[in-house]
């Protein structure tokens, strides 16, 4: 239970909870999103926040951020507050209508809500969204904590409508994910019937006319500066600048501002007394000028601490005086964390000649730390079941993936690429296509989640159908988001705020970009699972063939755990047995010389040394026995032990949690994580992980 | 009211309910000061990985704890208590999940000793197991580290923000949970 639920005056809110708070205090009509960390609370908060709303806003998953910008942005046509929400990565996505959005501006209040992951903890990049507002021409504010999150959705809605602009708001992950102690206002009543008045020229703008667009954008950007320079609140001088000049002062914004306060109160500087003027500024860009010069001209020297990139800096008249990323004195990657802006401060400081009477120092140091956790796809995650057969069946294939939790594939070795959204499909498709230029067939597997499918993979879809590409994709299909906390896809017709929605069928969407081989399967079911890959594989291998698609469809287990494990099968292990390497056998079989048991053995112990003749490393051999079962005449001879011999394969090709290896690799099953799926019995060559009934 | 400072980093991995945890604290920490801080960690992390949170209540503006600083080190789990290690002050307190203290080296130990960490080492998993709860670890941990004074609240400080924060199918387990730790069953290295 959330304490945001209950109707007090007060709450310890989520940044991204703080930031539904501001835009459902401040009378948001429309609000659209796509999931992502770490942005994905603020919807769901919006939904949960609109029954206090009158009228409740409406909300909507939208299938991606493009989307999403362009139905929030045009609703604002009419009157009404609008807003959406994306992180950082899905702004790229967006950027298009973003571009435009600012020549042409707005009616109603318009929050474009960018969160930023510097670090980067769960994205691609750790890209600086206001870098993308300055290239924009989009005011952008920036949040030191939820509280000041809150209060900047009104700021951005109160300029949006004043400058009729696009206006963003960027919170880093720090500050959607801090929590904080926030009073709760009552949501405005903000009337604003729907009313699109035909304007042609501005809304249809042809190119000429866009001049004239950007020109009075520029002049908006100067007034918007200049407006926001004598906001006090907007503007915070924690020390203001004295007669005498000043050694050094702080220009920040964000997050940074409010980690220097406590680092220079851990330092035991206070501005104040110590003569350090500390400017902090809401909005970086357009920067409000009047008050960085009263800075400037009030000191020697001035630290600029901002994330992720040196907007302050770059926007900064009299350069010469920034102590900053150009002037490496912050760190030009990475996040501005404790550590690393404490360093920051500790020498500027020392530079000035201020004095830090409680220098930082390190005092419990343990150099044995534990290796970082691995996160790893849940214990009974059908994902796990696709990827074991992937290796298993085609260990010389190649696997572009795509963002989501099947990213984790990587701890199977089944994951080969990760790029953006959608690119598994394209990258399949070329890294394909590169190979048969040269008549060289290599099984290419793509695999992306439902709902990444429906954000950007049915436009490669109809891309690769259309031109003739060869390779399998397997849809994850666990029909819903589950990496960023469950939101609904297309597929189920679940909507954000439970507005009636219609289902987009997956199967009928894939026949719909061309696609002739489509098979589902459910992935739980091993040996179906091989099959439909293996005739997908044939198909796509064919000279005449295409794209063929597996739709591996099972229930999310951290979503819907009985229904994705309807029934348990407890499984233990049989015991431990000694470890052989296999023998090549050829005098009693005939090799067929296919190669097979080269490709799939994890150790590459095996080594063709002539036609028929397989060599066994036997020092580097795990007698996983692999190689005895996928030979297909019977020539690689190894007997099941029917016992654990510690060969590793289940923990690294199937890679499940609960499977611990102790003292000689004998695998243990680890009761805390084991969901009894089952699915590791078809995984080990030796029996040795069987039902526990059977065990018994 | 104001003068109250206090700064905890609660760690452990995904799925042992830290955040939760963190909560609780700072739901009590929020009765004694005006300003209560979290700093939380989600995405890749809560699929097994390391779990960190950060809790400041008093007179901050960040929620980031830095090294040194932490008068409170929480963990649900013993390798995670070793990783944060550096984030703990000197005299503060360290309240670890672990059937025994043999994860923690001589190093680490002489280092504990020599700083004057208190330090309350409980195998709440165990305990958790045995009540027929093996999820309900951080609420035994909870309340053994409020039992034994190693936070700055009382026993029925936390409980109270504990029930509150808990949905009702789940009170009579927690009550439970928390009788069942009493002083005498508690180990203080």
């Amino acid at each position: 239970m959330s304490q945001a639920s209950q109707t007090k005056a007060e709450a310890i809110l989520m940044g991204n909870e703080a930031i539904a708070r501001g835009l459902v205090e401040n009378g948001v009509h429309l609000m659209t999103a796509y999931p992502g960390t770490p942005s994905s609370e603020i919807l769901p908060s919006v939904v949960r926040f609109a029954p206090e709303a009158d009228p409740p806003p409406y909300c909507e998953w939208s299938v991606n951020e493009k989307v999403a910008l362009e139905v929030a942005l045009s609703a604002s046509y009419t009157g009404k507050r609008t807003a959406c929400a994306m992180k950082q990565v899905g702004l790229n996505v967006a950027l298009d209508p973003v571009m435009s959005a600012a020549y042409i501006g707005v009616k109603g209040g318009f929050v474009i809500i960018s969160a930023d992951d510097p670090g980067p903890h769960s994205s691609q990049t750790e890209q600086d969204s206001r870098l993308l507002a300055h290239f924009a021409k989009l005011p952008v504010l920036d949040p030191d904590s939820p509280a000041q999150a809150r209060d900047l959705v009104a700021t951005a809605f109160s300029l949006s409508e004043r400058f009729e602009i696009p206006v963003m708001l960027r919170p880093v992950l720090r500050v959607c994910h801090a929590r904080q102690n926030i009073a709760l206002k009552k949501p405005k009543a903000v009337s604003r019937p729907a009313d699109f008045v035909r304007d042609p020229f501005r809304w249809a703008a042809i190119p000429k006319m866009r001049l004239a667009l950007h020109q009075a954008l520029n002049q908006k950007l100067v007034k918007i500066a200049d407006y926001v320079s004598g906001q006090k609140k907007l503007n915070t001088w924690h020390a203001e600048p004295g007669d005498k000049k000043a050694r050094l002062g702080i220009l920040a914004s964000g997050l940074p501002a409010a980690l220097a306060r406590d680092l220079l109160a851990e330092l035991g500087v206070d501005p104040q007394e110590m003569g350090l003027p500390f400017l902090q500024v809401a909005m970086p860009y357009p920067l409000p000028l009047a008050q960085v010069e009263r800075l400037l001209n009030g000191c020697s020297k001035v630290l600029v601490l901002e994330e992720t990139e040196p907007l302050l800096e770059m926007l900064s008249p009299r350069r010469e005086k920034l102590l900053g990323r150009y002037s490496g004195h912050v760190p030009s990657a990475g996040e501005l964390g404790p550590d690393a802006l404490g360093a920051v401060l500790e020498r500027a400081l020392k530079e000035a000649r201020i004095k830090t009477p409680a220098p930082r120092k390190t005092v419990l140091t343990v150099p044995d730390q534990a290796p970082l956790r691995r996160p790893n796809l849940c214990p009974g995650c059908s994902h796990r079941a696709v990827f074991w057969a992937l290796k298993r069946h085609f260990p010389g294939g190649i696997f572009p993936s795509d963002i989501g939790c099947y990213t984790l594939g990587l701890n199977q070795g089944a994951v080969d690429t990760c790029h953006d959204m959608g690119a598994a499909i394209n990258f399949a498709a070329a890294l394909s296509r590169s190979h048969q230029l040269d008549g060289v067939e290599r099984p290419v597997i793509a695999t992306i989640g439902d709902s990444t499918f429906y954000h950007s993979g049915s436009a490669g879809l109809i891309n690769a159908v259309y031109n003739g590409a060869r390779f399998v994709l397997v849809i994850l299909d666990n029909e819903t988001t589950s990496m960023t906390g469950m939101q609904p896809t297309p597929e189920n017709g679940l909507t954000a705020d439970g507005h009636p929605g219609r289902a987009v069928n997956l199967t009928r969407l894939i026949k719909g970009c061309g696609v002739e081989q489509v098979e589902e399967v459910d992935p739980y079911d091993l040996p179906a699972l091989a099959k439909a890959l293996r005739k997908a594989h044939r198909f796509a291998q064919k000279p005449e063939g295409s794209v063929a698609v597996v739709v591996a469809r099972h229930a999310c287990v951290a979503h819907r755990r009985d229904e994705a494990i309807p029934h348990p099968v407890p499984i233990k292990v049989a015991g431990s047995a000694e470890k052989r390497p296999p023998m090549h056998d050829a005098q009693a079989h005939q090799c067929a010389d296919c190669g097979r048991c080269v490709e799939i053995c994890p150790t590459a112990s095996l080594t063709r040394t002539a036609p028929g003749v397989i060599q066994v490393n036997a020092e580097t051999c795990s007698g996983c026995r692999l190689c005895a079962q996928v030979c297909p005449t019977g020539t690689m001879v190894l007997e099941e032990a029917h016992g654990c011999v510690g060969c590793g394969v289940c923990t690294t090709l199937f890679a499940c949690p609960a499977l611990v290896p102790g003292p000689g690799g004998i695998i243990s099953i680890d009761p805390a994580w084991c969901v009894d799926c089952g699915l590791c019995r078809h995984v080990c060559a030796h029996g040795a992980l069987i039902p526990a009934e059977v065990a018994s | 009211m104001s003068r109250f400072s206090w700064q905890a980093v609660v760690a452990g991995v995904g799925g042992q309910g830290v955040l939760f945890v963190t909560r609780v604290l700072a739901g009590a920490a929020r009765r004694k000061t005006k300003r209560v801080l979290i700093s939380e960690v989600h995405g890749m992390a809560q699929r097994g990985g390391s779990v960190v949170s950060h809790l400041k209540a008093g007179p901050f503006f960040s929620p980031l704890v830095s090294p040194g600083q932490a008068q409170t080190l929480f963990s649900l789990d013993a390798g995670e208590a070793v990783r944060n290690l550096s984030f703990l002050a000197p005299g503060g307190s360290m309240i670890v999940n672990a059937p025994d203290t043999s994860y923690l080296s001589g190093q680490a130990l002489a280092a504990l000793y020599a700083h004057q960490v208190q330090t309350l080492v409980l195998d709440a998993s165990a305990m958790a197991r045995d009540a027929g709860a093996p999820k309900a670890a951080n609420v035994v941990l909870l309340a053994a580290a409020a039992e034994a004074g190693a936070l700055p609240f009382g026993r029925e400080e936390i409980w109270s923000v504990l029930d509150e924060s808990t949905p009702p199918a789940r009170r009579a387990l927690n009550r439970k949970l928390f009788d069942m730790v009493a002083c005498d069953n508690l180990a203080a290295l």
